[in-house]
């Protein structure tokens, strides 16, 4: 009985050719099967809905400055209170998904964040506004858990090219948002005739509903492994159930894991700071206005549809050649050239030269992002991603 | 010899054009007007009348080139502090205090008076009204204000409206909480689903 059902098992036929472990050897990005590229749509399409709820405010701040009296100050703090609120957030995702999935742990912190989006309709003061922005930040740690779940779904020779898109195309919601969020104020303000310090409250919910349901198209129709879900896995005796100190302590004491967590840092870090900051910067130092600002602080963003996923792809590449010694010294030589470009971004003084330089600075630091997924799957195999993000 | 004496005007008409088109400075606009407002200091109404003439002290023939009056609603430095999208500068092209029109009116010596009714998306803070003279060329050539060089005194506060609306605050929590209960239905289903494949 035993012995046929195993058979059965292995001679499962999967929509793309699979390794031993039943992951996928080859990455088809038009095909939406079962449970590969399915699980890649879901995570990218949440992973984008809580960027563009995270950054949903910046676009808008005109409006909502003027609504809660914010002052610069009010305005920088939560900025940064929106992206640092991740920090620790994607440190316990990792071990939620290494202990519940990657599925439950994803669609459970996107429904415990969208309160946040909601609740921003009725923000009332600058403090009010920091609360929201925080916990709204929160989402960002479903990027631990796509990661997690393209590392379960994909073997290593696709795996950074999965990584580098999924993450990637999640990332294009900092830059969608800032083109999406004024025109559904602007629909909102002038089609249905609200005042302008209403529009900005209703225009808030499409990102929340936006996440809501994605949430909802993960738990119902992705699963955890090629194989099944962590919890029929694990009650049926094929997965291993870890324990929380164990996977805790294995994590922490990986050095490989901090190297990383300092060197995205400063790629990933910086591609945020930048997220908060473009469009001010633009508007303040070259006077352009508000509109053009945003569609400039969108294209920066918006450069992670191939910037990232081509970090990944290089990764991958470079592989093939040289293995991982490969994917460390493209990193390095990427990462630099990132650097570089933004020390030069700081000295440029005409819009034309600091509009080409940002566009140039975003594909090098974006790509550098992708580039280091094309390596953190190798961190550890057992407890992958506790430790990086 | 009309030639010479042609170009030589037209050049320093031109040159009188660039000169007042580009980099016109607050400083350099002589305070003309005399601009009086009710109600005053302290105040938040719901209506504002202004009335401005010209300062009788000045000599005559000063408002020869006088065309148009705009009337704006300007903010006080306490509400352009660290607030660098209000600040003041001196070339008029970006200066940023004043941003919402009263009205605009063609220029008349005295009798002049407006009574504005408060928009509603202006925002929650401290103001005072400033009047700009235009030349036939729409650039500024004088001004009047009803507060001091400083801008501290006959300053006056103005109350937005929150946006919010009661159907707004409804429907907030009501989907806060929908999210939450859904999560508590995913985890209640994840659970009997472990539960049937024990038993297979």
């Amino acid at each position: 009985m035993d012995i046929s059902q195993n058979l059965e098992k292995n001679d499962r036929k999967f929509a793309l050719p699979v390794d031993s472990e039943h992951k996928a050897t080859e990455f088809r990005l038009f095909s939406m099967a079962t449970p590969h590229m399915r699980a890649f749509h879901l995570s990218w399409i949440s992973f984008f809905s809580c960027f563009v709820s995270t950054f949903a405010a910046p676009p808008l701040l005109p409006i909502i400055r003027d609504n809660l009296d914010l002052t610069a100050t009010d305005i920088g703090n939560a900025g940064i209170a929106a992206v640092s609120g991740a920090v620790f957030a994607r440190i316990a995702m990792g071990t939620a998904c290494d202990l519940f999935g990657p599925r439950l742990a994803s669609s459970s912190l996107i429904l415990l964040t969208a309160p946040a989006v909601f609740l921003s309709a009725i923000a009332n003061s600058p403090a009010a506004f920091l609360m929201v922005r925080f916990f709204t930040g929160f989402s960002l740690a479903t990027f631990v858990s796509t990661q997690f779940w393209m590392s379960s779904m994909f073997s290593p020779a696709v795996v950074g090219t999965a990584n580098g898109l999924s993450g990637g195309w999640g990332n294009l919601g900092g830059g969608a948002t800032q083109l999406i969020m004024p025109l559904v104020y602007s629909l909102i303000h002038s089609h249905i005739g609200s005042t302008k310090f209403t529009a900005w409250r209703i225009a808030f919910f499409i990102p929340a509903v936006f996440q809501t349901l994605s949430a909802f198209a993960i738990f119902f129709l992705g699963q955890d492994m090629p194989d099944g879900n962590y919890v029929r896995l694990e009650k049926s005796g094929e997965k291993h159930k870890d324990n929380f100190s164990q996977v805790f302590y294995h994590a922490i004491t990986n050095y490989r894991g901090w190297i990383l967590a300092l060197t995205y840092g400063y790629c990933f870090g910086v591609e945020l700071t930048i997220d908060n900051i473009i469009a001010q910067y633009f508007y303040d130092r070259f006077n352009v206005n508000l509109h053009t600002a945003g569609i400039i602080a969108a294209s920066f963003g918006l450069a992670n549809l191939f910037s990232r996923p081509g970090g990944g792809i290089l990764s991958d590449v470079v592989a093939k050649r040289f293995g991982m010694r490969g994917r460390l010294w493209t990193l390095w030589v990427v990462q630099m050239i990132g650097g570089f470009l933004c020390l030069l971004l700081g000295k440029v003084g005409s819009l034309t030269a600091s509009i080409v330089v940002m566009l140039v600075f975003s594909v090098f630091v974006q790509a550098a992002c992708g580039l280091t997924f094309g390596v953190v799957p190798f961190v550890s195999r057992r407890y992958v991603l506790s430790p990086v993000c | 010899m009309e030639v010479p004496a042609g170009f030589l005007l037209v050049s320093l008409l031109l040159f009188s054009f660039a000169a007042t088109g580009y980099g016109i400075t607050f400083s350099s606009l002589p305070r003309s007007l005399v601009v009086t407002t009710s109600p005053t200091q302290g105040q938040g109404e719901e209506q504002i009348t202004v009335t401005w003439a010209l300062n009788q002290t000045f000599p005559a023939g000063t408002d020869s080139a006088y065309r148009t009056v705009k009337v704006k609603l300007c903010y006080a430095p306490i509400s352009q502090k660290d607030r660098s999208w209000r600040k003041t500068e001196d070339e008029m092209k970006k200066d940023k205090t004043c941003q919402h029109k009263i009205v605009s009116r063609p220029y008349s010596a005295s009798n002049n008076s407006f009574s504005w009714t408060i928009m509603r998306d202006i925002p929650s803070a401290t103001y005072f009204v400033r009047a700009y003279v235009f030349n036939a060329e729409d650039h500024e050539v004088a001004f009047g204000q009803n507060t001091n060089a400083e801008r501290a005194t006959n300053l006056f506060e103005v109350q937005a409206i929150t946006g919010r609306h009661a159907s707004l605050d409804i429907a907030s929590v009501c989907f806060s909480a929908f999210s939450i209960v859904a999560l508590a239905g995913f985890f209640y289903m994840e659970k009997s689903k472990g539960k049937a494949s024990q038993q297979k």
